[in-house]
């Protein structure tokens, strides 16, 4: 093996990571409301929520390869790799997506045990804003796109992010406020059970929108790598093996749960009734699918978390907890550029050590980055027997509980 | 045109068809919910009232179309998977190439 290959090893397993780390990291966006109000046990939750996701993956035929045109500029429109970058065999693109690859999971691991839905598109896009500007400089991000249509990181993702929960908001809370209003006069014990099934029904939409959605950008990185290490170099089609692994990665992730982030968007946010949540999952689906359909790039966790805000402030008397909402937009604001500092790092130390070492030491302070925050989730574990405890007793009873401190 | 005046054009247009879909299927759906009570009468409604058969079929006929609507929600995900997209040009929804 060469040591080009052994690199490409490296950046595909890492890429199966970050697929992985989506998959727990939006669990919760799917399926948080249908456990908080019981309608899914929380096992049957994330095994039909992982299953839809695995079918999703699986559905998406058209390949994603352009996927980091729209923030950095380390490919041609075509969807092959820059010449410059592919000189030394493809080390140097390589590297990049490695160190982009490393921030994304970092944030995403960070934010998981912090217990806050953070967007793993921008997490992704991040590190590898952050891998870009250390390898080649402030130029080589597409910060504005040129001006003929929604693009760059500006047009593709912080408008998208100002924008998507503010819209995901104000359709749930009409839907909220219509379901309430309609629903006058009949017994709560009726329209509870009906509403469940709705719930579950719309929760599963979401699931399958996002396989199709997700997995795919793992899927293109994967095969730039490849091209980038000269090991595939059809543009329209991605090896099947690919598509595999990326949707076997996201939808074991999704499998796993994120119970921590599960437990803020269920249960810390808004305490959900079943319309709530039959009202916040539609909203969400209906957003996300018309802005695919728009063309109009958004992140699945935004809009899942504006659509629950929005179910708390439509109905009449709820109560909403800002302060936990103001943590997540924080974590929001932070998300780019942290996730983009972190790449960065791992691109100077890669690079200075170079080659083959370097690849393996950024792999390594990963492991040990994974490993550190794993052990710290433990004391004070969160999983599907607990994820639905009284938000404020938890507080109480344990005040050193990170998902519970912004109460 | 500059990506502001590009995303808030974009924006309203996904708030419109959320507004649509999003709140108002579910709308339809507590509709089909009230109207299912309605026909059951009895402890399903606060006001003890008589069965009535109309709000049966009425609740039915309401989830028929909110479960057509789905539908094009899923087909839209299928057909976007497979390079395709949904045309509402005809009114009635077609699949076309992107």
């Amino acid at each position: 093996m060469t040591e080009t290959t052994v690199i490409l090893v490296l950046v595909v397993v890492t890429a199966l990571g970050f697929d992985f780390t989506n998959g727990f990291h939006d669990t919760a966006n799917a399926m948080a409301t249908s456990i908080a109000t019981k309608a899914l046990r929380p096992k049957t939750a994330v095994a039909l929520s992982g299953v839809l996701n695995l079918i999703g993956a699986f559905l998406s035929v058209e390949v994603a390869l352009t996927v980091s045109n729209a923030v950095v500029k380390i490919q041609n429109s075509d969807g092959t790799p820059k010449e410059a970058l592919t000189a030394d065999g493809g080390e140097a693109l390589l590297l990049i997506i490695l160190a982009g690859l490393i921030g994304g999971i970092v944030w995403n691991l960070l934010t998981w045990l912090l217990g806050l839905p953070s967007s793993s598109s921008h997490a992704l896009f991040g590190g590898l804003i952050g891998a870009t500007v250390a390898g080649l400089g402030w130029a080589g991000v597409n910060w504005n796109g040129d001006g003929s249509k929604l693009d760059g990181v500006v047009g593709k993702v912080i408008l998208p992010a100002v924008l998507s929960p503010v819209i995901a908001g104000v359709v749930a809370a009409v839907g909220t406020w219509l379901i309430y209003r309609i629903t006058v006069g009949v017994a709560k014990r009726f329209t509870e059970n009906g509403f469940r099934w709705g719930q579950i029904g719309s929760a599963s939409l979401v699931s399958l929108a996002h396989g199709t959605n997700d997995a795919q950008k793992t899927m293109g990185v994967i095969t730039l790598a490849l091209i980038a290490a000269g090991d595939w170099t059809d543009t329209k089609n991605i090896p099947f093996w690919v598509k595999a692994s990326c949707a076997l990665a996201i939808a074991l992730g999704t499998y796993l749960g994120g119970w921590r982030i599960i437990r803020t968007l269920g249960k810390g946010l808004v305490e959900i009734a079943p319309p709530q949540g039959l009202a916040a999952e539609s909203s969400s689906a209906a957003v996300i699918l018309a802005s695919s359909h728009l063309g109009f790039a958004l992140s699945t966790t935004h809009v899942a978390t504006g659509s629950i805000l929005g179910s708390g402030v439509g109905k009449p008397g709820a109560q909403v907890r800002w302060r936990v909402a103001g943590r997540m937009v924080t974590a929001w604001l932070i998300t780019l550029p942290a996730a983009g500092v972190v790449g960065a790092l791992m691109w100077y130390l890669g690079d200075l050590i170079g080659g083959l070492a370097g690849a393996i030491a950024i792999f390594v302070v990963l492991l040990a980055c994974a490993a550190g925050m794993y052990l710290r989730s433990r004391r004070t574990p969160v999983d599907h027997n607990n994820v639905n405890e009284e938000w404020d007793a938890t507080t109480a009873d344990t005040p050193r509980e990170p998902a519970g401190t912004g109460v | 045109m500059s990506n502001l005046g590009f995303a808030l054009e974009g924006a309203w247009k996904v708030l419109l068809a959320g507004l649509l879909l999003g709140a108002g299927l579910p709308a339809l759906f507590a509709l089909g919910i009230r109207s299912l009570a309605w026909g059951a009468g009895g402890d399903a409604e606060v006001s003890h009232a008589r069965p009535n058969p109309l709000g049966t079929v009425l609740g039915y006929a309401l989830f028929a179309i909110v479960i057509l609507g789905v539908l094009l929600g899923i087909t839209f995900i299928v057909a976007s998977g497979f390079g395709k997209t949904i045309s509402f040009d005809h009114i009635y929804p077609t699949i076309v190439d992107k």
